[in-house]
């Protein structure tokens, strides 16, 4: 009845007011779309980085200096900077040697910054080095495109090989075949056997920068303090949790702990690093659907003023109204039907904007970004009650409007 | 409380005096209107009682600010009286709450004012319907009623004009189907040629007149003794007070054979 005609007048006014109700909406609609865009935005980097670790395998631990939770954390960093001990190549020996659930055991030392790589003319910096063993293949997130991995051979005798990543293949040996061809890193000279098919960009970080030679070499031109990484792969992901506990024994024996000590190296796995990311991107989500409500609130209030300056300027049309017979309660859920309207037209510009944003998204990286139901109903709900709640004091004053005083208005 | 006045009523009405209570569509009994205007107050209404039958066509004259316009929102329920009592078909209308004033001004009033008051983003067709809106009827019906008094007020081709697409005779016309729709006790219209030229006003007075002749009772405000002459009864307001309550010459033609 009386609702209809108040969808009607709400409609109609939006639409007479066009740049007038998008500029009173921004507030609305920017907040909205921030925070469509980033649960999608979180949604989507969550599902490829759940991907991204299962492709690692998740039937793999990794043995380092430090676990994810020191590496994060400033204080429990503190502690165990002073308590953890680099793991060492004789470690990882006896972990080989000792460890009988793991199918493979591998290990790596790696370096990033201010690294040079030389080949003719063509030269790389800061390009990641890693000392890998042999097996260290069956752990890797890439595949052999052309030549091959190191060999045990290669291993055992430091032979001065490398297998080059795909960016170092384009930049270092441009239009060349880079199998064969020679390269120095840190002026050290190696022959290329072998390069990895591409892996793409992970947040705009290329993962094809890389350079793997053996890593008796590695810690021949590097040195030996660095603390190994040690990957060990279980036979099947229900062996994982014995092989973790295995190992985690192997070593505490290793380093003589007692039993109430704690644990002086790091082990990673895909549960922990998908857990932390999680936190990660938790905290993220958490800031901008905070910052999102600060303009969600501001919106509001921008909403409340409009919808006041549209009290005042229809005043007489309430006295109109009013002298026709509309009760309090007409005329309250006129506005309220005005500024929910309102509210929640800047809802939904602002999730066609998230969606486009998240098409962009989706078409500019490899993740795999949509638009998550739940949060286009939710942010839908949302923005109609702000609507409704913001416009609940204009629209009582003009409830409480005296039928004469505002047909006398002079408007 | 004591019942409707209708037998003390206006003294000096020949009419009230005589007029049986079922008849009495309007009674008021000492009404006063005060406003307070910074300390002083302003009395516009000073105790007037009046009563008003079935099928009358009065019209009230009085000098400027002498309170027409006031007895006349009171009487439409538009607004209050600080004191005094009002009855609206025996109903004691000076002690309802909101909610049902309104609903008296959807059902039982139609008020028709010298400014038209319609709603300007709204058709001829919609502003008509509206109060029919207000008292809830089903849009097919709406819509059919709303058609049909367009046409009796001869202005069915505008029906979807806008205010501003109709000349001043033609609003106020819409405004009249409007005060119309709901079937209403009592027809008020405040000065209602007030913004008209004279021949466009002696249209609405035609109107009127016709209205009249089907059975509804008019109570109309002017300044111009012409179109109070339309009317069967005067009553003059001076200073806030009935002064003076007597037929016109239609009136006293008309007094042994009233319409019914
Ligand atoms: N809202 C108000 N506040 C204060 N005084 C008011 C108000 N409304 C009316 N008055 C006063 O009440 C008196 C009667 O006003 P009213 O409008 O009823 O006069 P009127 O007879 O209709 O005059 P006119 O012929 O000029 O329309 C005037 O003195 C006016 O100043
Ligand atoms: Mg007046």
């Amino acid at each position: 009845m009386a609702l209809r005609e108040a969808f009607a007048v709400a409609l109609d006014t939006l639409w007479s007011h066009k740049l007038r109700s998008f500029l009173t909406l921004l507030g609305i609609i920017i907040s909205i779309w921030t925070l469509v865009a980033v649960v999608s935005l979180v949604q989507g980097v969550n599902g490829y980085v759940a991907l991204k670790i299962a492709r690692l395998g998740s039937n793999v631990i990794s043995i380092q200096q430090y676990s994810l939770e020191d590496m994060t954390d400033q204080k429990l960093f503190r502690v165990a900077r002073v308590r953890n001990r680099p793991v060492s190549m004789r470690e990882f020996d006896y972990l080989r040697a000792h460890d009988r659930l793991a199918a493979q055991v591998a290990a790596s030392a790696g370096r990033t910054l201010n690294t040079i790589l030389k080949a003719g003319v063509h030269s790389m910096t800061d390009v990641s080095v890693r000392g890998v063993t042999s097996n260290s293949l069956a752990l890797a997130s890439f595949d052999v495109r052309a030549g091959r991995f190191l060999s045990p051979t290669d291993s055992r005798h430091d032979t001065p090989v490398a297998f080059i990543g795909a960016d170092l293949a384009h930049q270092l040996f441009p239009g060349v075949d880079p199998i064969g061809q020679s390269l120095t890193i840190d002026g050290h000279p190696f022959r290329v056997i072998g390069e990895a098919s591409p892996l793409g960009n992970v947040f705009g970080q290329s993962q094809d920068g890389f350079v793997d030679i053996p890593l008796g070499l590695y810690r021949a031109l590097y040195g030996t303090q660095d603390s190994l990484s040690v990957e060990l792969q279980a036979p099947s992901p229900a062996l994982l949790p014995a092989l973790t506990e295995e190992t985690r024994m192997l070593m505490r024996n290793l380093r003589h702990l007692r039993y109430q000590d704690a644990d002086t190296f790091g082990i990673i796995g895909a549960d922990s690093l998908m857990s932390l990311w999680r936190q990660l991107t938790g905290v993220i989500a958490a800031v901008m659907v905070g910052v999102s409500f600060v303009f969600l609130v501001v919106g509001g209030i921008v909403i409340m003023n409009i919808m006041l300056a549209a009290v005042t300027e229809r005043t007489r049309e309430v006295g109109i109204r009013k002298a026709l017979g509309a009760r309090r309660r007409d005329i309250l859920s006129q506005f309220l039907v005005e500024s929910a309207v309102l509210s929640s037209t800047g809802g939904v510009l602002g999730i066609l904007l998230a969606y486009g944003f998240t098409r962009l998204a989706a078409a500019l990286t490899p993740l795999p970004f949509s638009l998550p139901w739940l949060a286009v109903a939710a942010a839908f709900l949302i923005s109609t009650a702000v609507g409704l709640f913001f416009g609940i004091y204009p629209a009582q004053k003009a409830a409480r409007l005296e039928p004469i005083a505002a047909l006398r208005a002079e408007t | 409380m004591a019942g409707p006045p209708m037998l003390d009523a206006a003294p000096g009405s020949a009419a009230a005096a005589t007029a049986p209570g079922g008849d009495v569509v309007i009674a008021t009994r000492d009404l006063w209107k005060i406003y307070p205007m910074g300390g002083e107050e302003v009395a516009a209404l000073r105790g007037v009682s009046i009563a008003i039958r079935r099928n009358e066509y009065v019209a009230i004259m009085g000098p400027s600010g002498s309170g027409k316009s006031t007895l006349m929102n009171v009487i439409g329920c538009l607004d209050t009286p600080t004191r005094g009592q009002y009855w609206l078909n025996q109903q004691l209308v000076s002690e309802l709450d909101d909610d049902e004033l309104a609903r008296i001004r959807n059902h039982e009033i139609g008020f028709v004012f010298q400014t038209f008051n319609l709603l300007a983003r709204a058709t001829a067709l919609h502003n008509v319907e509206l109060p029919l809106v207000y008292a809830g009827a089903p849009a097919a019906e709406r819509t059919q009623r709303a058609l049909e008094a367009l046409r009796k007020v001869d202005l069915f081709d505008r029906r979807l004009h806008r205010p501003n697409e109709l000349s001043g005779g033609q609003r106020q016309r819409v405004a009249i189907a409007r005060a119309l729709i709901n079937d209403p006790s009592i027809l008020l219209a405040d000065e209602p040629t007030g913004n008209l030229d004279s021949t466009t006003s002696n249209e609405i007075m035609a109107l009127l007149d016709r209205l009249w002749q089907q059975g509804n009772t008019i109570l109309l405000v002017t300044h111009e003794a012409d179109i109070a002459e339309y009317a069967h009864r005067v009553i003059h307001i001076r200073d806030g007070q009935v002064a003076r309550d007597e037929p016109t010459r239609r009136g006293r033609q008309a007094q042994g054979a009233p319409a019914q």
